[in-house]
């Protein structure tokens, strides 16, 4: 955790033409975030906040229009062509849908084959023995690799999405939701595969979820989005046990308990309404036209991050009050 | 035997009739100079417009030449001419559809304004100016029907290239870093050619009748080449005293139009999935699960 981070993303803004004449949907907004060696770093937020559109952003899949991204040290913006392709190698990216981000027409082999060919590994003995490796690390045998991936299961498939991903030695593995379009019992199957392999190979990960008891047990340290912005950062156990922004708060106080009597406790602020376009996002803070806790200078300008303990900030005026338990004293 | 297995396994599943009447049309077509009993240009005029008969099976035409024999070549002509027409019109329309649906953009607008450009005058409109312009001949037909079809497989080839390259898989090879030319000819084409194959087929038919027509008005395949629809514009004259001359075309062609649509529609239609089974599912259940090992994950 102390040496230089291998992904660094420095005010990244990805916006899309919208259907109004003349207006962009702003899907990422000036967000910074840094990833070290060998960890797992949690990307929460609601449906539409721009968490998926974060990290397709920084794999190249969507166009940045501002803002860098480095890895290793090495602006990407800089680079383009082969080049270009052979540094975002170390950059991979696990998709949601384990259904259609592998080739039907392929079989399991020639799709892990294919990934190890485009690595620039030319002698087919090494490639179909790194093949049998990388099938044996995620639990399938040897004779699925015969087989064409539409015969596969969700989490089969999901098994080899991972395997090609590995195939060319990331040094940053991007997750979308890796485990949410999969049977709760293959989940956890493939969740602690995952963690396994991450935990042995080292690479540095960052999960996008948006099951919260997921990326906490996952994720050292967790990054909570919203409207496109990075509103609070934090080590994931501080994070959860202290939530300092209104909007993690109120995500936090979403998720229901399974057991009814602590259900019934449950209380706090719950969310109401939906994200406002981000094709019109309200102005400073982007929170506050569901914050309760709003007030005038709130529509000023973007509340700056507020440092709370080491590696913890939120960006909002109450911060400090929020992260000491005093919420009832802002009313 | 094993490798003909699923190929057999597949055609079983396809409407008998229309696999015999275009399997026979294919072989037949192929194989015609060996297999026509007798010289189809030769002409007996002692033996003019007879009907069956030991030595002409199927009687012989208004120059005395044998039906049968006739049938048999024009078979071969008409297969070479739309297998022809429909390689060419595929590859210029796959190779205009598949770079339009892989660059997108302006390309895509240029190309697809051409295509309905091509798709808004009638196809045998255009197959008429072609050949009015450079005059009947056998390879004037062929391009000029080739050069009437292809907007058709061009509009379908770009729907089915847009598709596949919106498709996550493409997206997964993009990140792991595959350059433009592997995902263009290893996932692209292949898909694409693919599914357009399927229209082919059903394109065929329609292929078979616009070769006949123009034959059928002397702008196509010349005489003395026999071929369909010249047959049948041969006999015209003849309907009323002798209708065999004309029924015999007529039905050889009709049968190859209908085998080849029943075909192209079922294989359209083979490629719906169908309900399984209880049993299917079981096997098929006990087949996946022996491929995770045991306890992979503990």
């Amino acid at each position: 955790m102390t040496n230089s981070p291998v992904l660094k993303v420095e005010n990244l803004q990805t916006r899309f033409k919208s259907v109004q004449r003349g207006k962009f949907i702003h899907a990422v907004d000036d967000v910074s975030i840094e990833l070290y060696p060998g960890e797992i770093v949690g990307l929460v937020g609601e449906s539409g906040c721009g968490k998926s559109t974060l990290g397709r952003t920084i794999v190249g899949l969507e166009k940045a229009s501002a803002g860098r991204v480095l890895l290793d040290g090495v602006d990407l913006s800089t680079l383009s062509g082969a080049a270009l392709r052979k540094s975002r190698r170390a950059l991979q990216y696990v998709f949601q849908d384990p259904y259609s981000c592998l080739n039907d027409r392929q079989t399991v082999g020639e799709a892990i084959d294919e990934a190890l060919l485009i690595d620039g590994r030319s002698s087919q003995d090494e490639r179909d023995r790194r093949t049998k490796e990388l099938l044996d690390q995620v639990g399938l045998a040897n004779a699925v690799k015969d087989r064409h991936t539409r015969e596969l299961s969700g989490g089969q498939r999901q098994r080899v999405a991972i395997a090609r991903s590995l195939a060319v030695n990331p040094r940053v593995l991007i997750c979308d939701e890796p485990v949410s379009a999969l049977d709760l019992s293959i989940r956890a199957q493939v969740m602690n595969l995952f963690l396994r392999l991450q935990k042995d190979l080292g690479v540095a990960c960052l999960f996008i979820a948006h099951d919260l008891a997921l990326v906490r047990q996952a994720a050292s340290r967790v990054y909570v989005m919203y409207l496109g912005k990075i509103v609070e950062q934090g080590p994931s156990q501080e994070l959860y046990d202290h939530p300092s922004h209104p909007y993690s708060q109120m995500l936090l106080a979403s998720v229901p308990e399974v057991d009814p009597r602590v259900e019934k406790l449950r209380n706090g602020p719950l969310l109401v309404g939906e994200v406002p376009s981000p094709t019109n996002p309200p102005s400073g803070c982007r929170f506050r036209t569901r914050c309760p806790l709003a007030v005038e200078s709130c529509s000023r300008k973007m509340p700056a991050a507020h440092g709370l303990s080491f590696g913890h900030s939120a960006a909002c005026l109450f911060a400090p009050e929020l992260h000491e338990g005093r919420r009832s004293a802002l009313h | 035997m094993n490798m003909l297995n699923p190929i057999l396994a597949r055609l079983n599943k396809m409407p008998r009739a229309a696999l015999i009447t275009i399997g026979l049309f294919v072989a037949l077509g192929t194989f015609a100079p060996w297999l026509a009993p007798q010289d189809p240009s030769t002409q007996n005029l002692l033996e003019a417009g007879l009907g069956p008969s030991a030595a002409h099976w199927l009687g012989t035409d208004h120059l005395g030449r044998d039906t049968f024999s006739r049938l048999i070549i024009a078979a071969n002509t008409s297969l070479v001419s739309v297998g022809s027409v429909l390689g060419i019109a595929m590859t210029i329309g796959i190779l205009l559809g598949t770079i339009a649906g892989y660059h997108r953009g302006w390309v895509d607008d240029v190309l697809m304004r051409v295509v309905d450009v091509g798709l808004s005058v009638p196809s045998l409109i255009i197959s008429l100016a072609v050949i009015g312009i450079v005059g009947p001949g056998y390879w004037t037909m062929v391009l000029a029907l080739a050069l009437a079809w292809w907007p058709m497989s061009g509009r379908i080839s770009r729907a089915v290239a847009v598709s596949i390259m919106s498709k996550p898989h493409i997206e997964a090879l993009r990140v792991l870093g595959a350059s433009p030319w592997r995902i263009y000819f290893c996932h692209l084409l292949p898909g694409t050619i693919g599914s357009v194959m399927v229209y082919a087929t059903a394109d065929a038919g329609t292929a078979a009748l616009a070769v006949a027509t123009l034959s059928f008005l002397g702008l196509g395949i010349q005489p003395p080449t026999p071929e369909w629809g010249q047959m049948l514009v041969d006999a015209l004259p003849y309907l009323e005293s002798d209708p065999r001359q004309v029924l015999l075309p007529g039905l050889a062609l009709t049968a190859a139009v209908i085998g080849f649509n029943t075909l192209g529609e079922s294989i359209a239609l083979n490629r719906v999935p169908k309900p399984l089974t209880r049993r299917m599912l079981a096997a098929r259940r006990a087949e996946v699960a022996s491929w995770s090992k045991e306890n992979s994950d503990a």
